[in-house]
C-alpha cells in the first residue's frame, strides 16, 4: 500500500481517463511484490505503457496476456528483492539460540517447568473445549442456504399486566402473509413444537417414529437435503410422507427404494413415500423422522384455520434486503383485522428464525436472554481459566527471574539489547505455550467423548485451515499474554546493578505479583460460590415438592385403539388389577410445559379487556388423586356425582387472580356454558420453575392424551414388564413407548444440570491451576529465604512458627482475594438466580464456606512446599557462603 | 550504444523498442531492464527520473545516459572487435 503513497499524481491522472482500462490486476499485484522496492516504479511506468501498445495492436484478452507473460519474463535475479537479507540471517541464528537456552533453562528448572505446563496444558484444553462448544452453538440452525431471509412469525400476547411472547400462531398466517405482501416470497406452516412420536409400518415392521406436519415449502425454505423427490413436489399429496434417510433403511432396508411404497402411519391411515431426506443435520435445533402433509392433519383439526386459534409455527422466505422494522410495522395488527378486532391483544412480528435459539427468551414482550448467557457465562469461564493459567506462567518466570539475573546481566552488558531479550523471553513463553498446546489438544481428544456425554452435542476437533489458524493464535496470543510481563520486566534492569548483586525486588513488581495471585484467587473464589450455588439451586427444582407427587408415575401416550376412550377406560381399569399398579387414570399434560389456554372464560367483575388466558388440563376421575395433589377448598371429580361432566375446579392462583369470595358452588361462563365450581386445588407447578403457577382450570374428560399410572416403587421392572404384555394384547401392533413422570420433569431443567455439571469440572480445574501457581510462588519464596529459615532454625525457631512466618504473606493475598471476590459472585448469582420464579436465598454461608474452602486450599498448598523447605537442616542452607 | 543514440529519450519502452526495430525480433521488458540494471551496477550507465506521463498511469520515466565510463568501455569495445574483424581471415567458401 506504501506504493499508492509514493504516486499521488497517479489516482489523478487515472481517474480523468476513466475509460482506458488498465493492466489487469492480479499479475501487477505479483510485481509489486516482487520487484525491488528502487526500481518498482520505473518496471511498472514502462510494463503500463508497453500494456497500452499491446492494446492498440491486439485484442484485450490478448494484451492482457502478453501483459501478464511480461511480467513473468521480469523474474531475474537482479531485479528481484532480495529473499534473505543478512539481517534475517543474524535473526535465525538468534532464534536458534534463543531456542537452545529455553530449553536449557525448562530442564535446569524442572518443577517450575512442569507446573507451568501442567497449567498452561489444562488452561488451554478447557478453553479449546469452550470454544469447540461455543463454535457448535453459535452455527446452531446457521446451515439454511436461505438463512438470512429466513423468518419466523411470532406474536407478542398484551396481557393485563404483562405482554407475553410465543412462537405459537394461527393456521392462515403464513399463507395469508405470502398472498398479500409482495416481499413474502413464500411461507410454511408446520407443528414443529409438537413433533409427538408415532407409530409407522409396513407389513410385520412397526417403528416409533417422530414425525411433523408441514405445508408444502418446508423443503424450499429449510435446507434439509432430499435425496429422492424434488423439494416443491415432495409435499403436495395430503397422503404423502417424507422419509428420513435412516427411518427409510429401518423401514424398506434400501433407502433408494422407499419411494413410491406405501406406509401406514398409526395402523389407520395409508400414506405413500414421495421422497427421502437426509437425516437433520445435529446443527439444526429441529429434529425429526418424517414429514406429513400439513392438510392431512388440518382437515381433522379444522379449528385451526380459524384465525381466533393458535397453534401451529409459521415460517417465512422474505424477499432479500426486505426492511424487518417496516414489515413488522405492516402485520403487528393483523390478527386484530382479521379478528374484525377480537383478538386485537395478539400482535405479530417476524423474527429471523436462526436466532430463535440463542435468543429465544422473551420478557414482557422484549427479547431478553435465552441460551446466548450461557454462551456468555462459559467465554467468560474460559478466559478465567486461561488467565489463571497464564498469570501462573507470569508469576513465576519473574519470580524464577532472580536466578536468571545473572544470564541477563552479562548478555546486557555484552551488548544485548532490550528488543532481543524481551523476544528471548517471549519466544520461551512461546514455545511453552507451544508444547501445552500439543498436550492440551491430547487432553482435548481424551476428553472430547466425555464432554459430548454432558454437553449432549457431537462435537470433534478437525484440523482444517480455520482451526489450525485458531490455534496458532491461541499459541501466539497465550505467549504474548504469559511472556510479556516477564519479557518487560527482565529486560528493563541495570546490568550493573544485576552484576553487583544489589539489586533488590522492587515495590512495584512485588506488588505486581502479589496483585497477579490476588485476580487468580478471587477468580477462583467467584467459581467455587457460583457452583455451589448452582448445584443448590437445582437441587433446589428437583427437590421442591411442586404440589403433586411425581415420583414412580408412568406416562403412556394413547395410540392407535387406546385413542377410542372406552378401550383406554377399559385397558385402564385392567391395568389396576395388575400386582404393583396403586392407580391408573388419563390425564391431556405432561405437567411439564403449558399445552392448552383459554380466554373464554368469565366472571363477575371481569375486566372486558383481560384476555387472560387460563391454563386447561383435562383429567379424568383419579387423577387428580393419583397425583397426590390437595384440595384447598370444595372435592374433587367424583363418580359418585353425577353432574360432574359440567363442573371445574380451579387452581389458588386462579381464585386469587378473579379475586373470587367462596368460589366453591359458584357458576361462571365458559365455552358457552356455566359450570360449576367444586373446588380449588392447591397450586401446584405445571411448568418449569423459570415460570411462575398461573391461573389454570381443570375439567372432567377421558379424552386426554396421556394414561398415567403410579406404580410401586419397590418393583417397578416386573410391573412395567406385566403392563407391557397387557398393552400388546390390547392394542396389538403398537409397541408399550412409556415414560416417567420425574424424567419429563428433570428434562425440563437439562440446560441447567449441563451447566452445573459444567462448571463443577472447570471450578475445580480453576482451582487447581491456581494451586499450582500458589505452590509454585511458594517453593520460589521458600527457597529465596532459605538462609533464613537457617538462621531462624538456628536460634531456635520453632515449626509452627516459622510456617506461620511463612504463610502469613500467602494468607493475606488469598484474603484480599476473598474479599474482592465474594461481592462479584454475590451480584453475578442474584442475577442468575433472578431468571427463576421460585428460587433459593442467597445464603451468608455460601460465601463463608467458599472463603474458607479457598482459604484452606491455599494454605494446604503452602503447607506442603513449606514443610520441606522447614525440613531442610540449617547446616545444609548455611554451609555455603 | 542504443542508450546513446536515444539521447534525451533513452528510457525503457523506448529503448525496447528501438532494440526490436533494429534487430528485428521481439525484446521482453525484462531482458531491457535487468541489462539497464546490471549496466547501471557497473557503473556504465546513470539514470535520473524523467517526467510522468498519463500513458505511464502517472509513473516517471527513467532516463538512462552512457557514464564517461561506460563510454570508454564501449570505444575499448569497438576497437577490440575491429581488432579481432581485422586479424580474421577472409571467409574461405567450399563449395566442393
Amino acid at each position: 500500500m506504501e506504493f499508492h503513497a509514493s504516486f499521488p499524481s497517479r489516482l489523478q491522472l487515472s481517474m480523468q481517463t476513466p475509460e482506458q482500462s488498465s493492466p489487469p490486476r492480479w499479475p501487477l499485484a505479483l510485481l509489486r511484490f516482487f520487484i525491488r522496492d528502487q526500481y518498482l516504479e520505473e518496471i511498472e511506468g514502462d510494463l503500463e505503457e508497453v500494456y497500452f501498445e499491446f492494446l492498440e495492436e491486439h485484442s484485450k484478452r490478448r494484451a492482457r496476456w502478453l501483459y501478464t507473460l511480461e511480467v513473468i519474463r521480469l523474474f531475474r535475479p537482479n531485479l528481484v528483492k532480495k529473499l534473505l537479507s543478512p539481517t534475517l540471517h543474524i535473526h535465525l541464528d538468534m532464534f536458534k539460540h534463543n531456542l537452545t537456552i529455553s530449553l536449557r533453562s525448562y530442564w535446569r528448572q524442572k518443577s517450575s517447568f512442569l507446573i507451568n505446563l501442567i497449567g498452561l496444558s489444562t488452561g488451554l484444553a478447557c478453553f479449546l473445549l469452550i470454544t469447540l462448544w461455543i463454535k457448535d452453538e453459535l452455527s446452531m440452525d446457521k446451515f439454511h442456504r436461505h438463512d438470512a431471509e429466513l423468518y419466523q412469525v411470532m406474536e407478542h400476547i398484551t396481557g393485563p399486566n404483562s405482554i407475553g411472547t410465543t412462537t405459537n400462531t394461527s393456521g392462515p398466517v403464513a399463507s395469508t402473509l405470502v398472498e398479500e405482501l409482495p416481499e413474502v416470497l413464500a411461507g410454511v406452516t408446520a407443528r414443529t413444537k409438537s413433533i409427538n412420536p408415532n407409530t409407522l409400518s409396513v407389513g410385520d415392521v412397526n417403528l416409533k417414529a417422530k414425525g411433523l406436519y408441514a405445508t408444502k415449502d418446508l423443503f424450499r425454505l429449510f435446507s434439509f437435503e432430499l435425496l429422492a423427490g424434488s423439494p416443491d413436489q415432495v409435499l403436495l399429496d395430503p397422503n404423502a410422507v417424507v422419509l428420513s434417510e435412516s427411518l427409510a433403511k429401518r423401514l424398506f432396508e434400501q433407502a433408494s427404494n422407499a419411494t413410491g411404497q406405501s406406509v401406514e402411519l398409526a395402523h389407520e391411515t395409508a400414506l405413500t413415500v414421495s421422497g427421502v431426506f437426509k437425516d437433520t443435520p445435529a446443527s439444526s435445533s429441529l429434529q425429526f423422522d418424517y414429514v406429513l402433509s400439513f392438510e392431512s392433519w388440518s382437515k381433522e383439526h379444522t379449528w385451526v384455520n380459524e384465525w381466533n386459534n393458535t397453534h401451529p409455527q409459521a415460517f417465512l422466505l422474505l424477499d432479500e434486503g426486505t426492511n424487518i422494522d417496516l414489515l413488522n410495522e405492516k402485520i403487528a395488527g393483523y390478527i386484530g383485522r382479521m379478528t374484525e378486532g377480537e383478538d386485537d391483544h395478539r400482535q405479530l412480528f417476524v423474527r429471523k428464525y436462526s436466532d430463535n435459539y440463542l435468543y429465544g427468551g422473551f420478557e414482557n414482550g422484549v427479547q431478553s436472554g435465552g441460551r446466548i448467557e450461557y454462551v456468555r457465562l462459559f467465554s467468560l469461564i474460559a478466559l478465567f481459566i486461561l488467565m489463571i493459567a497464564c498469570i501462573n506462567f507470569m508469576n513465576l518466570s519473574t519470580a524464577r527471574a532472580t536466578r536468571r539475573l545473572k544470564e541477563i546481566g552479562v548478555k546486557k552488558s555484552l551488548g544485548a539489547t532490550r528488543g532481543s531479550l524481551i523476544s528471548q523471553y517471549i519466544s520461551e513463553s512461546t514455545l511453552l505455550a507451544f508444547l501445552s498446546c500439543v498436550a492440551a489438544l491430547g487432553i482435548v481428544f481424551f476428553a472430547l467423548p466425555q464432554f459430548n456425554l454432558i454437553t449432549s452435542k457431537e462435537l470433534s476437533v478437525s484440523f482444517d485451515a480455520v482451526t489450525i489458524g485458531f490455534l496458532l493464535l491461541t499459541i501466539v496470543g497465550t505467549g504474548l499474554l504469559a511472556g510479556s510481563y516477564p519479557a518487560l520486566y527482565l529486560s528493563s534492569l541495570k546490568p550493573i546493578l544485576i552484576i553487583k548483586g544489589t539489586l533488590k525486588s522492587s515495590w512495584g513488581e512485588i506488588w505486581v505479583r502479589k496483585g497477579l495471585v490476588v485476580v487468580q484467587f478471587a477468580l477462583s473464589v467467584i467459581l467455587i460460590v457460583s457452583v455451589w450455588v448452582v448445584y443448590q439451586q437445582i437441587q433446589y427444582t428437583q427437590d421442591k415438592h411442586l404440589g403433586y407427587d411425581r415420583d414412580n408415575v408412568l406416562l403412556i401416550e394413547k395410540e392407535g385403539k387406546m385413542q377410542i376412550p372406552e378401550t383406554a377406560q377399559t385397558f385402564l381399569s385392567e391395568m389396576k388389577r395388575l400386582p404393583g399398579v396403586q392407580g391408573t387414570a388419563s390425564l391431556d399434560n405432561t405437567m411439564t410445559h403449558s399445552d392448552w389456554r383459554t380466554n373464554d372464560v368469565h366472571w363477575p367483575g371481569k375486566d372486558p379487556a383481560d384476555h387472560t388466558a387460563f391454563e386447561v388440563i383435562q383429567v379424568d376421575y383419579d387423577a387428580i388423586e393419583l397425583l397426590g395433589m390437595e384440595m384447598a377448598a370444595g372435592r374433587s371429580f367424583s363418580r359418585t356425582f353425577g353432574s360432574d361432566t359440567t363442573a371445574i375446579v380451579f387452581n389458588e392462583a386462579a381464585i386469587k387472580y378473579m379475586g373470587l369470595e367462596d368460589p366453591v358452588g359458584m357458576r361462571l361462563d365458559m365455552w358457552g356454558d356455566s359450570p360449576e365450581i367444586i373446588g380449588v386445588v392447591k397450586d401446584f407447578h405445571f411448568e418449569s420453575l423459570h415460570e411462575a403457577v398461573d391461573p389454570m382450570i381443570m375439567y372432567l374428560g377421558d379424552r386426554g392424551r396421556y394414561m398415567m399410572v403410579r406404580i410401586d416403587g419397590q418393583r417397578t421392572q416386573s410391573t412395567i414388564t406385566a403392563i407391557r404384555n397387557l398393552y400388546l394384547e390390547a392394542n396389538p401392533g403398537f409397541a408399550l413407548d412409556y415414560q416417567f413422570l420425574d424424567d419429563e420433569y428433570a428434562a425440563l431443567y437439562a440446560a441447567e444440570n449441563r451447566v452445573s455439571t459444567l462448571s463443577r469440572y472447570f471450578a475445580g480445574l480453576a482451582i487447581l491451576i491456581s494451586c499450582l501457581g500458589l505452590f509454585g510462588l511458594a517453593m520460589f519464596s521458600a527457597a529465596q529465604r532459605q538462609k533464613e529459615i537457617g538462621i531462624r532454625k538456628v536460634l531456635g525457631a520453632s515449626y509452627i512458627q516459622l510456617i506461620r512466618l511463612l504463610s502469613l504473606d500467602f494468607t493475606r493475598m488469598v484474603g484480599i482475594a476473598i474479599l474482592i471476590g465474594l461481592p462479584i459472585s454475590y451480584y453475578l448469582l442474584r442475577n442468575w438466580l433472578n431468571t427463576f420464579a421460585f428460587s433459593i436465598d442467597l445464603q451468608w454461608y455460601f460465601f463463608l464456606g467458599a472463603g474458607l474452602l479457598a482459604l484452606l486450599i491455599a494454605w494446604l498448598t503452602v503447607l506442603l512446599q513449606m514443610t520441606k523447605a522447614t525440613r531442610v537442616n540449617p547446616v545444609e542452607s548455611l554451609r555455603n557462603e | 550504444m542504443t542508450v546513446i543514440v536515444l539521447q534525451k529519450e533513452a528510457y525503457g519502452v523506448a529503448i525496447r523498442k528501438e532494440l526490436q526495430e533494429r534487430l528485428n525480433t521481439s525484446v521482453s521488458v525484462g531482458s531491457v531492464q535487468s541489462a539497464l540494471k546490471r549496466m547501471e551496477d557497473k557503473g556504465y550507465l546513470s539514470s535520473e527520473f524523467g517526467e510522468a506521463t498519463a500513458k505511464r498511469g502517472g509513473k516517471r520515466k527513467k532516463i538512462y545516459s552512457a557514464t564517461p565510463t561506460g563510454q570508454t568501455v564501449l570505444v575499448q569495445m569497438k576497437e577490440i572487435r575491429s581488432g579481432l574483424w581485422n586479424s580474421m581471415p577472409p571467409f574461405q567458401v567450399d563449395f566442393s
